[in-house]
């Protein structure tokens, strides 16, 4: 079986770091890039099933992202990481596509849950998509 | 008398020497004056006052009519009775002429002098004499004047002869004085030649004479005079009487109708005029009097009432300024305290997302660390403090994120009731509300509210878990929700009644403050009632704390309604 492919976005060194220790071991593939048009060169060359984004970035914010990325590659998923843990916000992105949303300061468990439930919505898609490729 | 009126009430309750005084004084400028003892009030009675001046008038008018008409009555009564008493002599005279005319025609001269002195010896009759043409007196009552003779120029002649040739050969009378002092009534009667005496045999008297002699008679007015007197003396005393009665009669009418509600008026004028504006002139009469004090009551009426406008006019500005005061301090002070959380939310929301970063790697590799550690290993411990510490943390950020929020949300129709409900759902499943008995009183009529229904339930949350820590976990948690009326605003309250330890009065001007809290360390973060007040203030509403110290706190929540007629 292949690896998931999993793309980290975030300006913060630290939260990648984690997420790359927390993720890697438990058998993902992870790329992590501190800006978001980094970001979609790299989702433009390769392939990757999740991407986890920062709500909050000096260049591009994190909704833009989400809506660039659900645009561009809508069979990617989704998971919004947010330091401003609000209603609307959470709304406006699981609106938007997102699958699901992660509280700063998150735990291991929280991301390796969040990150495993795309995955398995991923692969649930992948086969629909293969039973059926003309509907995408 | 009604002329005394009862003195103001103030007397009446009496015993306070001070108010007796005052009004002492004020009866004395009022020129009043005051029968000692009974503390009554009465008019001065002049001959400047009105009722002294009307008599005055009144009673010089009907005495100088009255002395016209006791005059007249007089000179009347004289006249008439004098008339009476010249007709009586006229006869008399008559009598003695016509009684001596057989002695004259006879020639019998002991008979004449005897029926005159027989008629002369009457009572009332001084003297009756008989003169012949030559003036010598023929016959007298007094027997001694007989043969006197006259000159033409006497009393009795006189009068005849002093009216020159036309003389009338009439009756005549006069009144003279007596020695004695009293009236005399003098009557002289002519005796005519009749046609029996120039045809009488003896031939004493030519035809052509037309009188022969006089029959004289002094008659005495004594009689007369005092009856006259009697009579006068009857007349002023009747006038006397009439004038007495007229005089008491029209006094009483004056006092009754004009005087006692003229003073009335006059006091009650003075009255007003020194302030006492509840004062009523009581005259219930139907005249012009009554009128005059129904439009005088009237007219104080108005002005008590104008004046209670003004002072209850005066006061309300009192009262309003004093609430626009306590408003505007209040808008104030409200505005410091927004302008206190949304600085505090800016610096919070930056601090926060710098945190929340470190604050990330801390707890992963704490997790990740706690993986390489066997269980119950000393490590082990000391990395979960590690992770408990950081989760602190991390409820501390929460804590100050929720000022960023307090006034971000979009607000739309909330019913307060099935937040309360939503609320209490999360709550009572927690261990710390296993021992407390929650008890709800919501009013279904409660008509939704515009908020952030997010807010409210932090607020309400908020609430509930202080109340909870104000137990410690044992007690009882009153919850309920009214609509209520301020100052013409409907508001929906929150009534959230704990029987925990209450909070002191020292505490109760701190508890909305950032940061204040009496929890202990590392349970509170001093933030949940500084950003519960925050929104419900956001929100137009307010908060009001009612706390007994060890019986525990109420809190109240009140939110405005919209107006019903737009709602």
């Amino acid at each position: 079986m292949d690896k998931c492919r999993i793309l980290v976005i975030d300006d913060e060194d630290i939260v990648r770091m984690s997420c790359q220790r927390i993720l890697i071991p438990e058998g993902y593939d992870v790329i992590a890039t501190k800006s978001a048009s980094e970001g979609f060169r790299m989702l433009d060359e390769d392939c990757f099933d999740v991407v986890l984004t920062d709500l909050k970035m000096p260049d591009i914010d994190g909704i833009e992202v989400l809506r660039k990325v659900k645009e561009e590659w809508p069979e990617v998923e989704v998971i919004m990481i947010t330091g401003y843990q609000t209603i609307t916000t959470a709304v406006q992105a699981i609106k938007l596509g997102a699958f699901d949303y992660i509280e700063k300061p998150f735990t291991p468990d929280s991301i390796l849950s969040a990150v495993k439930k795309a995955v398995e919505q991923r692969k649930e898609n992948k086969k629909g998509e293969s039973r059926n490729p003309s509907s995408s | 008398m009604p002329q005394k009126r009862q003195a103001p009430s103030v007397c009446r309750e009496g015993g306070k020497a001070a108010g007796r005084k005052v009004l002492t004084e004020r009866v004395r400028q009022l020129n009043l004056e005051i029968i000692p003892g009974k503390m009554k009030i009465k008019p001065r009675k002049t001959l400047y006052s009105l009722t002294g001046r009307l008599l005055l008038a009144i009673g010089a008018l009907m005495i100088i009519v009255s002395t016209i008409f006791w005059y007249i009555l007089i000179r009347y009564q004289e006249e008439e009775l004098l008339e009476n008493f010249v007709k009586y002599g006229m006869s008399f005279v008559d009598n003695v002429r016509k009684s001596t005319r057989y002695g004259m025609l006879t020639f019998q001269e002991l008979l004449i002098q005897q029926t005159v002195e027989a008629v002369g010896s009457t009572e009332g009759v001084i003297q009756i004499r008989i003169f012949n043409c030559t003036g010598k007196v023929a016959h007298s009552s007094r027997k001694k004047d007989v043969g006197t003779v006259l000159g033409s120029n006497s009393v009795v002649c006189s009068t005849c002869h002093n009216a020159g040739r036309s003389r009338a050969v009439v009756p005549k009378w006069s009144i003279g004085k007596s020695m004695e002092g009293f009236r005399v009534l003098n009557i002289v009667q002519p005796i005519y030649n009749e046609s029996s005496c120039y045809t009488s045999s003896c031939h004493v008297h030519p035809k052509n004479k037309k009188i022969l002699g006089l029959v004289e008679a002094n008659l005495s007015l004594a009689l007369l005079d005092k009856a006259i007197t009697q009579q006068s003396i009857g007349i002023t005393l009747y006038i006397f009487v009439f004038l007495s009665v007229i005089s008491i009669v029209l006094c009483s009418i004056l006092w009754k109708l004009v005087s006692t509600p003229v003073s009335l008026l006059a006091e009650g004028m003075r009255r007003v005029s020194a302030g006492d504006l509840d004062h009523k002139v009581e005259v219930n009469t139907r005249d012009e009097m009554g009128e005059l004090a129904q439009s005088f009551n009237t007219m104080t009426a108005d002005l008590s009432r104008a004046k209670a406008e003004l002072i209850e006019w005066g006061h309300t500005l009192e009262k309003k300024v004093e609430e626009k005061t306590k408003a505007i301090k209040n808008a104030q002070e409200q505005l410091i305290h927004s302008e206190k959380l949304a600085s505090l939310g800016r610096m919070s929301a930056g601090v926060a997302h710098e945190i929340n970063n470190p604050l990330t790697g801390v707890v992963t590799f704490g997790h990740l660390l706690l993986k390489k550690f066997p269980e119950g290993s000393e490590e082990r411990q000391d990395i979960e403090v590690i992770i408990e510490q950081a989760d602190r943390c991390s409820n501390i950020i929460k804590g100050l994120l929720g000022f960023s929020r307090a006034t971000s949300a979009e607000k739309g129709e909330e019913s307060i009731n099935s937040l309360l409900k939503h609320s209490l759902d999360i709550m009572s499943h927690k261990a710390d509300f296993f021992d407390i008995k929650i008890i709800t009183h919501l009013d279904d009529s409660l008509p939704p509210v515009k908020a952030g229904g997010m807010q409210l339930q932090q607020v309400f949350i908020n609430m509930i878990l202080n109340a909870a820590d104000a137990m410690e976990g044992k007690g009882t948690l009153m919850i309920s929700t009214r609509k209520i009326d301020e100052n013409g605003h409907a508001f929906a309250e929150v009534e959230f009644t704990d029987s925990g330890c209450g909070i002191s009065e020292e505490d109760m001007t701190k508890i909305f403050e950032p940061f204040f809290t009496t929890k202990p360390v590392g349970k509170g973060t001093g933030l949940g009632l500084a950003v519960s007040y925050g929104i419900i203030k956001d929100h137009g509403g307010n908060i009001i704390v009612k706390s007994e110290e060890g019986k525990g706190t109420s809190f109240f929540i009140r939110l405005p309604l919209p107006d019903q007629e737009h709602g």
